[in-house]
């Protein structure tokens, strides 16, 4: 990776995500003498709450005025343009989850990344098609909040970040180097068209919000506290990209037959009716 | 925003679990036992639930049914609660495991009526300790696209099987609605009768 555009990146980023969190209204924190309230505090890890909640609402705005309308179109176009646009972006993002994969001493996952770019950029006509995956190279992301997960940087509290979403400081750190780590986005700087940069992205949130539709209206549908419900999913989700998807049979869950009895009388129906 | 990927699809997977289990090589019997026990899930709610022109209310009322049968309820209710379950009065136990029966059943009913042919494979099982097994499903969309990984954690009590969790491409659902129904709670000042306001209002919103 270019050392350069990194550390352009980490001194035009840092002073607006420095303001960022400066800024943060803090969550009103337990009285330190009450143990069992301040484990939750840290749990929660979300010290910036308010502030974050004002962002998720105005993100939440964002969306309903420009990405849902937009994704919602985009839903309505065949399901064969939407793959192809959807392969098309995964194949541009390659060479930054090929560096990640390296960075993370993934060799086998890197080769993969690889061979998907090689067949997909030609025989799937510029990654259009996705082909390598039928021939054993699935897709696979990475990114550079992940890789430095792996190198065992803390993911630090929770961060709303405007536009981009939930996050953290370290997935923050990870957005901004993918950005300015991506070959194409340098090339096209270099050669003056930033518009194209700003597209593609547009383009990619676009694609993620589509294919992400139903799962969001379900979940704003059906929770009580949308905010955090989406807090907890994001973080459970960020984990588990990071073990790469192997973590999941040691997950706490609930478990039969605890210690102490549900009821001392036997367990009631619905409040509706059965009949209903 | 990258959050829980196509919950809907994964949930309709529930209705079609394939025979195609595990090998029975190696496999213990209780992983067995928890494959077969996914399996007969999967029957029992094609049966019930994809059959068109049923009412809604009826479906309502066939999936109540299923979900208290395959379903830990009440130990799924209590954990999600967790050190809240023990400063609840009976009383708010009650009503509150009530309504949560009355969010899981309004929140997805509806979500069987739009079956457009998922197909679900088990994968693997593995042992996470004496009394539970976690089956690794994949379902896989009648549009293409990558598979959606779905595991099931199966707990057991004497004999009975019954499903603690639920975890959609690393997604827990008991620790999604611990955080959610958390949060309501702290917001409320710590107790947990305003989590039942809360409940009570987005279930009756939910019946409509």
């Amino acid at each position: 990776m270019n050392a350069h555009p990194f550390r352009r990146a980490l001194v035009r980023w840092s002073a607006p995500l420095l303001v960022l969190l400066l800024a943060s209204g803090c969550a009103t924190a337990p009285d330190p003498g009450d143990t069992v309230a301040v484990a939750e505090f840290k749990e929660i890890n979300d010290s910036g709450e308010p502030t974050n909640r004002a962002v998720f609402g105005f993100n939440r705005f964002l969306d309903k005025i420009i990405l849902k309308p937009l994704a919602s179109g985009y839903r309505k176009l065949p399901d064969a343009v939407q793959s192809s646009v959807h392969n098309f972006l995964n194949n541009l993002r390659s060479p930054v989850i090929f560096f990640n994969d390296i960075l993370q001493g993934k060799a086998n996952r890197a080769g993969s990344t690889l061979a998907r770019f090689v067949i997909n950029s030609t025989v799937g006509i510029v990654g259009l098609g996705d082909v390598a995956d039928g021939m054993g190279f699935p897709f696979h992301n990475e990114d550079f909040g992940q890789t430095l997960a792996v190198w065992g940087v803390g993911d630090g509290p929770y961060v709303m970040l405007p536009i981009f979403g939930p996050s953290n400081p370290r997935d923050t750190v990870g957005l901004v180097a993918d950005f300015f780590a991506d070959p194409l986005n340098l090339w096209l700087n270099n050669i003056g068209y930033e518009s194209a940069i700003i597209a593609r992205g547009g383009l990619r949130g676009v694609d993620e919000r589509a294919r992400n539709f139903d799962a969001l209206e379900d979940l704003e549908r059906s929770s009580l506290d949308f905010y955090a419900a989406v807090r907890s999913l994001y973080r459970q989700r960020r984990t588990d990209q990071i073990s790469d998807g192997e973590g999941t049979a040691i997950l706490p869950a609930p478990a039969l037959g605890g210690e102490e009895p549900l009821f001392p009388a036997p367990a009631p129906g619905g409040e509706i009716s059965r009949a209903n | 925003m990258s959050v829980g990927r196509c919950l809907r699809p994964a949930l309709v997977g529930l209705v079609l679990v394939t025979a195609a289990g595990p090998s029975a090589q190696g496999a213990t019997d209780a992983e067995t036992r928890a494959s077969n026990f996914i399996d007969a899930l999967s029957a029992n709610a094609i049966e019930a639930l994809t059959v068109a022109e049923v009412p809604r209310t009826e479906r309502i009322a066939r999936f109540r049914t299923l979900f208290n049968d395959h379903f830990a309820v009440e130990a799924i209710g209590k954990w999600i609660l967790g050190r809240h379950w023990r400063q609840a009065t009976v009383d708010e136990r009650e009503k509150y495991l009530a309504l949560f029966e009355d969010l899981i059943v309004v929140s997805y009913v509806d979500r069987f009526a739009e079956y457009t042919g998922e197909h679900l494979n088990v994968t693997r099982t593995v042992v996470v300790d004496s009394t539970n097994v976690t089956v690794f499903s994949e379902i896989m969309r009648p549009t293409g696209g990558p598979p959606v990984r779905v595991d099931w954690r199966v707990g057991s009590l004497d004999q009975t099987l019954k499903i603690v969790d639920v975890v959609i491409e690393g997604t827990s659902m008991s620790a999604t609605l611990r955080s959610d129904f958390g949060s309501i709670i702290r917001r409320n000042g710590g107790g947990v009768a305003g989590l039942i306001a809360e409940m009570r209002e987005k279930t009756q919103s939910l019946r409509k």
